[in-house]
């Protein structure tokens, strides 16, 4: 491991070689011109001629029947053109494809069909369902049609609470007869015998309330359906275009081919988030077919907020830990409820997620992992930064303290001694995943420093503390070494849809892992067109790409170009989430590098007579050796027009990356039974100094210190500005956000006055270190970085809670994402009787 | 499902107002119930008005009204009849492409990544520097403190007020 400023990383990239490498560098951005001067075109500001607005119809009721839909003076509006309801719609189209596809159900175990409709058919389920939509010339008068449509509902009873549902009193999909539609009990080791043996057994109860990552831009769709060719061009901001494309063309009855699913290079935030929002490509391509027109459709915030399949985890846990009085963690077990809204969609596998970093920074072999997913009158989950693992960590964290307490030992002693060590790298966990490096021990020492310092005359001086504390302010800081699981397989994210008898016997050839795709062609103007086959919102990868490039190709940054491509033209693929792409854009570099390469000499020697072992490439130019003659990038792209055919061009090259973990033996057993394939460990130690507020209970973060480490870093400035951004939602999610329900299924947050996103107020300064262990299973060593903050931070706050309440002896004061005023001042009242 | 083939149009009302955008006359024919991000995205064809929540607190439509900072989101074309707006489409120098050291600023020292936030976050710096060359750091995080970027965690976007302010004041 190196302790590193971005300097030194540089230094030792020229050791290598004697150009300098642009890889390493906190280049600025090529993205960020375009966006300052306000010309970049997000998906709201692309409206083709001739377009036409949509504007939906949403259920004020949680549960409800539809009894009846009366569109006539909705139609009778002159500006009316379109008025769709699931009548009409389920006449000519599909369902849309759900997450657990056909559920096995009733004592036959015949499968059931969970139809969902993109517009409700004959029930709504949720606050905010569209049940209609309208289209007109414009926004405006859409609006004032959808208020001329006139519903009738016969309100039903609902179900808002993830616990209550599983009892079934309130049914969501009579079909289904159950609302817990997946669960699964997984038993690593022996934890059995771990709980009868051990000394102590501890349990604690944690609730992660309902967040999300509410991107400033809100989801958008525009839809132009061409007769002629009987096909589809939709613009929109859905996040893994090429990956979740099938959810539009199977909705609309078509095959990949002609559903063409373009992503605007700009995309204002997603967190993955937007990896849902299907239903409005599809709403809007089935107008625009009927019409043939183009037809747009620009969600507004209420929407979002309450009706737009955007909400994420929802969770109650129950934990127990297993621990020796010499403070040895012996086992874990894990139960928990994860609350999915209405309909189980795609991110269905973020409850198995966490299994990828089951026991965190610690070595713990018996382990049960256990949840039901329920369904309940509430707007479905989509994905969120950090996939699952963020609730697991904090509730995993807060047994950690319970045991601690149990053990009268000092937290961050008792999380010391059972760390995974540097030597047990790379680290196999119960459940098959492997940790690739890092020295956790050494983490956990640096941050302590650093909170040695502010006990030593800083923020946690014991002068200062103490005062504090006659105010009624309670400072306190707990770390703890947290782990981002990176870099995702895709074979294992349809575990819940596959037969799992057939796993234990499933060979390691009958694994399909996506390839992540690359292509790069040189112009006769001697630029570099790179393009990728994922979108992006935000990440940077058009710098990322341009210089990981440039150094493979010993060209400058600015002689590259990277674009993007559609659904069509790309490949089936994963695409960035899940802390992908620093990984695999690595590879996918190097490889399409190698193959243009290879080729421009070809081109060369071909034209020079000679073999390729007598030419020679550097710094965009071949050289014929001992002879004068050189060949620039230019003049081999146009060599290559003049005696190639447009397809056959052999300066355009693709490049499909395998999964690192398809060549590694170490993930076979993880891959063969489908458990989370995440080959890369980035890990990092928080140390947020809170200071509770005992007469309110509100908690400020003081400052923010971080000690991280993600491997290799390819672009230091976009790791930290990673960092920032995750620590921030992560700040938002451990004080500030929820989606509350009424017990009705009612919203409280449909506004952003309700749904409290962090400001510039809410987030202290971060002091951030690195460190940098490579790892050794990626092309260049760097580890997946995209979700970290967002995955330790919640977890350190709370524990910091916990540390700063200690003196009060209230019990477990952070039990409750968010550690809201209220719920603390609960908890303080609650300790004083 | 029924589709419409009338072909009068709804009648609705509009008003004539004159405003004077980045600089330049812009006279148009609105409905009083335009808003004034709408106007300036549609009628001016400005995109760099974001419009995040329509409802005043995430600050991405934030435009100078008369100097002076405003959520364009909030308000209708109407009300700005006779005003003078300007959008972050207005910052860069135009003969020479270059950028505003605010704008600059953020782009040197990382302070945007998704970019959706960002024009209302370079016109509320312009309006705090305008008015305090050489803002502490309590002073920017009041300055800025009406406008939501979600990605960066504002730790960037400090540093890029700081240096704006120092590039301005050369």
């Amino acid at each position: 491991m190196s302790t590193s400023h971005p300097a030194e990383t540089d230094a030792d990239a020229e050791s290598d070689s004697s150009r300098e490498s642009f890889t390493g560098q906190g280049l600025p951005r090529v993205e960020d011109h375009r966006i300052l001067t306000g010309e970049a075109e997000y998906i709201h500001d692309i409206t083709p001629e001739n377009c036409l607005h949509m504007a939906l119809v949403r259920s004020m009721h949680a549960h409800a029947e539809i009894v009846s839909i009366d569109t006539e003076e909705a139609e009778a509006h002159p500006d009316c053109e379109l008025v769709l309801t699931a009548e009409d719609i389920k006449s000519e189209y599909n369902p849309m494809p759900t997450g657990v596809g056909r559920i096995a159900t009733g004592e036959d175990g015949e499968p059931a069909a969970l139809p969902e409709w993109a517009l409700a058919d004959e029930k709504v389920r949720f606050v905010g369902e569209p049940v209609v939509a309208v289209v007109a010339s414009d926004r405006y008068a859409a609006e004032d049609i959808a208020d001329l449509v006139d519903v009738e509902y016969e309100a039903m009873d609902a179900v808002a609470d993830g616990m209550a549902a599983r009892e079934d009193e309130v049914v969501l999909h009579e079909s289904v007869g159950s609302n817990v539609v997946d669960n699964e009990r997984l038993e690593f080791g022996d934890p059995d015998a771990a709980f009868e043996d051990a000394d102590h057994v501890v349990e604690g109860e944690y609730t992660w309330g309902r967040i999300s990552g509410v991107p400033l831009e809100t989801a958008g769709a525009v839809a132009t359906y061409d007769e002629e060719s009987d096909s589809f061009d939709i613009d929109c901001n859905i996040q893994l275009h090429t990956l979740v494309d099938n959810m539009i063309y199977e909705t609309l009855g078509y095959e990949a081919d002609d559903v063409r699913v373009n992503v605007p290079a700009d995309v204002g935030g997603s967190y993955g988030t937007k990896i849902g929002i299907h239903r409005y490509c599809c709403l809007t391509s089935m107008a625009s077919q009927q019409l043939e027109r183009p037809v747009k459709f620009e969600e507004d915030r209420l929407e979002n907020l309450q009706g737009g399949d955007m909400h994420s985890s929802d969770r109650e846990y129950q934990m127990r830990m297993a621990v020796d009085n010499d403070g040895t963690m012996r086992g874990l077990d894990v139960w928990f409820v994860d609350d999915f809204g209405a309909y189980p969609r795609y991110p269905i596998n973020q409850v198995l997620k966490p299994l990828s970093v089951l026991t965190n920074s610690y070595e713990i072999d018996d382990v049960t992992y256990e949840y039901d997913l329920v369904l309940t009158n509430k707007t479905s989950q989509t994905a969120y930064r950090g996939f699952g693992v963020d609730p697991h960590i904090y509730a995993l964290e807060m047994i950690v303290d319970e045991a601690a307490r149990a053990l009268d030992m000092d937290p961050t002693e008792f999380r010391r001694r059972n760390l995974i060590r540097p030597e047990q790298m790379p680290y196999t966990l119960p459940s098959k995943n492997l940790y690739d490096s890092g020295d956790y021990p050494a983490t956990l020492d640096r941050i302590e420093e650093i909170i040695a310092d502010e006990r030593d005359g800083g923020l946690l001086d014991p002068e200062v503390v103490a005062a504090k504390r006659e105010e009624g302010k309670y400072r306190g800081v707990q770390p703890s070494v947290i782990i981002e699981p990176g870099a995702s397989g895709s074979d294992w994210t349809d575990r819940q849809r596959t037969d799992k008898d057939d796993l234990a016997t499933r060979s390691r050839d009958e694994v399909e892992e996506l390839p992540e795709h690359l292509r790069a062609e040189i112009r006769e103007d001697g630029s570099v067109h790179a393009f990728l086959a994922t979108d992006s919102s935000g990440q940077g990868h058009q710098t990322l790409v341009s210089q990981l490039l440039a150094d493979e190709l010993e060209v400058l940054p600015s002689d590259i170009e990277v674009g993007y491509l559609d659904s069509v033209d790309a490949p089936t693929e994963y695409g960035s989430a899940a802390s992908r792409m620093a990984v695999m854009l690595s590879g996918a570099t190097v490889g399409v590098a190698e193959r243009l390469l290879a080729n421009v000499e070809e081109l060369a020697a071909d034209h020079w007579g000679v073999s390729t072992d007598d030419v020679t490439y550097h710094d965009g130019t071949v050289d014929r050796l001992g002879g004068n003659d050189s060949l620039s990038l230019a003049e081999i792209a146009e060599l290559d027009a003049e005696t190639n055919a447009a397809d056959e061009r052999r300066t355009r090259v693709s490049y499909n990356y395998n999964h690192p973990a398809t060549d590694l033996e170490e993930f076979d057993e993880a891959l063969t039974s489908k458990l989370p394939v995440y080959p890369t460990a980035a890990f990092g130690a928080n140390a947020p100094i809170v200071e509770v507020d005992v007469n309110t209970g509100s908690v400020e973060i003081l400052t923010f210190h971080t000690v991280r480490d993600c491997g290799t870093m390819l672009n230091p400035m976009i790791v930290e500005g990673q960092a920032h951004g995750g620590i921030a939602q992560g700040i938002g999610a451990a004080l500030l956000e929820e989606f509350g329900y009424e017990e009705n299924g009612q919203p409280q947050a449909i506004t952003l006055f309700d749904y409290l996103l962090p400001s510039i107020e809410n987030v202290p300064e971060i002091q951030m270190e690195h460190t940098e262990t490579p790892s050794p299973f990626t092309e260049t060593g760097a580890k997946g970085v995209g979700e970290g903050g967002m995955i330790d931070a919640p977890a350190s706050i709370a524990t910091s809670i916990n540390a700063a309440l200690d003196p009060l002896s209230v019990e477990e004061p952070a039990s409750q994402i968010p550690v809201a005023p209220d719920h603390l001042r609960k908890k303080l009242r609650e300790s004083e009787q | 499902m029924s589709t419409d083939s009338t072909d009068g149009a709804a009648e609705r009302p509009t008003e004539e107002i004159t405003v004077i955008v980045n600089g330049e006359p812009v006279t148009a024919e609105v409905e009083p119930r335009l808003k004034l991000s709408d106007f300036l995205r549609y009628e001016c064809d400005l995109h760099g008005v974001r419009v995040g929540c329509e409802h005043g607190v995430c600050g991405a439509c934030t435009v100078q009204q008369d100097g002076r900072t405003t959520k364009s989101c909030l308000s209708y074309a109407v009300q700005a009849d006779g005003a003078e707006i300007e959008t972050v489409e207005g910052l860069a120098e135009e003969e020479t492409d270059s950028l505003h050291p605010i704008q600059e600023a953020f782009h040197e020292t990382h302070a945007l990544q998704c970019g959706f936030c960002t024009s209302g976050f370079v016109m509320a710096t312009k309006e705090l520097l305008e008015e305090n060359p050489d803002p502490t750091r309590e002073e920017i995080e009041e300055g800025l403190a009406d406008n939501i970027c979600r990605c960066t965690g504002y730790q960037n976007i400090y540093e890029a007020v700081e240096r704006a302010a120092d590039a301005m004041e050369d």
